[in-house]
């Protein structure tokens, strides 16, 4: 388990240098990162489905995201797009792959399915955090205001 | 006739919306910084309609005798850079909460334009991180560490130089690829590495598409349904690129005769 977090640090650190992100945020960068995939390997080890595990881990990697750009006073993208890297399921498309190759269509609908659900569970993850916060957001601006009158 | 105050602003609006557009922002962030810097130089009327390949913007002064300007930017070619995102947030909120002058928030944007990526063996380096730790993540061992290492820092190497000479996105996703299995194919033959599925895996994560993905969700979000559905198709044209780069690179490996 931690090393699966130590290895999602280091490559969302490199993540960080291609993406160009600001020195003093790639080691931030990088704890989403860590923190999304730790969420979706406890997930899988815990016996729930990838799609699942993919949903979970892209929600941690939202929500921190956003308690980091609100603490750091910085777009939330600098975090959001290393950080959700890991997540994105290339492993799915290289399996895919491969089942294309062998000529097994039973594999490639079953794994090809799984890859296009992962990459839908972590676009509605991203979906419903930012609704989510900003409805939050806007709740806790109205009652500051009212209570302040 | 459009007075020289107003052309400045349009200037300096739309070069911070390129800018930003450029480096990968979301639409509804480049729409509100425009707003905000007209804004700022007490531009009543603006209204910004900003897409991934081009941003219009229309601007009135909003006095009697004033006429309306409309203008348009295309924007052409893309590559991700968050620190320019990062410095535009911050320059933008700069210009319209102190009264900095027009030419000066020109010079800070031509600053800002100017700012280089990281040296390029940096980023080698930074691919080689990205790609030995995924083949570590997928159950490689530590001969498939410095495999994926060496072709993850070769492939990226292989698509600075692809956007050098200008080819498009769905070639380089294909070339690279095709690269990434290529080396990790002939490196298992050479009794390198131990587990060639995370090697490959490892070094196709690289050019995976995420920004557009996540950018993709973020625009339709926000109701910009044009971007959100062209970063969309955009996502799943490198996703196909990827899958046959590698799908064609150990079709042909098995084709020569290699073991797989």
């Amino acid at each position: 388990m931690i090393w699966a977090f130590l290895f999602a640090f280091c490559s969302t650190v490199g993540f960080s240098i291609l993406f160009h992100v600001p020195k003093k945020h790639i080691a931030s960068a990088g704890l989403v990162g860590g923190l999304g995939w730790l969420t979706y390997t406890y997930f899988i080890a815990s016996g729930s489905g990838s799609v699942l595990a993919c949903f979970a881990g892209s929600c941690i990697v939202a929500i921190i995201s956003d308690l980091f750009s609100r603490a750091f006073k910085d777009a939330a993208t600098i975090f959001v797009i290393p950080g959700i890297l890991p997540l994105v399921p290339g492993a799915g498309m290289y399996y895919t792959m491969l089942a294309i190759l062998e000529g097994d269509i039973e594999k490639t609908a079953s794994t090809g399915t799984e890859t296009i659900l992962m990459a839908g569970s972590i676009a509605v993850a991203l979906l419903v955090v930012a609704s989510v916060t900003k409805l939050l957001a806007q709740t806790g601006r109205k009652l500051l205001t009212y209570f302040r009158r | 006739m459009i007075n020289q105050m107003q052309k400045k602003v349009l200037i300096l609006a739309l070069r911070a919306g390129e800018l930003m557009m450029k480096s990968g922002a979301e639409i509804y962030r480049v729409e509100d910084t425009i707003t905000r810097i007209c804004k700022a130089c007490k531009i009543p009327y603006v209204e910004v309609f900003a897409t991934p390949t081009g941003i219009f913007l229309s601007l009135d002064e909003g006095s009697e005798d004033s006429d309306m300007h409309t203008f348009i930017k295309r924007i052409k070619g893309s590559s991700i850079d968050l620190e320019k995102i990062s410095q535009i947030n911050h320059f933008s909120r700069e210009f319209t909460s102190t009264d900095l002058s027009i030419d000066a928030g020109l010079s800070i944007l031509k600053n800002i334009a100017g700012s280089r990526p990281y040296p390029f063996l940096l980023r080698v380096f930074g691919a080689a991180l990205v790609s030995s730790f995924f083949a570590l993540i997928f159950q490689g061992t530590i001969k498939d560490f410095f495999c994926a290492f060496f072709a993850g820092a070769c492939s990226y190497a292989l698509s600075v130089l692809l956007d050098k000479i200008e080819t498009n996105l769905f070639i380089r996703g294909f070339c690279c690829c095709a690269a990434a299995s290529l080396i990790a194919l002939s490196l298992f033959s050479m009794g390198l590495g131990s587990n060639l599925n995370s090697v490959i895996i490892g070094s196709i994560m690289i050019f995976l598409p995420g920004v557009a993905l996540t950018n993709g969700v973020r625009d339709t979000l926000a109701g910009d349904m044009v971007s959100g559905s062209s970063k969309g198709i955009e996502a799943v044209i490198i996703a196909v690129s990827i899958a046959s780069g590698v799908g064609v690179a150990i079709k042909l490996w098995t084709l020569l005769g290699g073991v797989f």
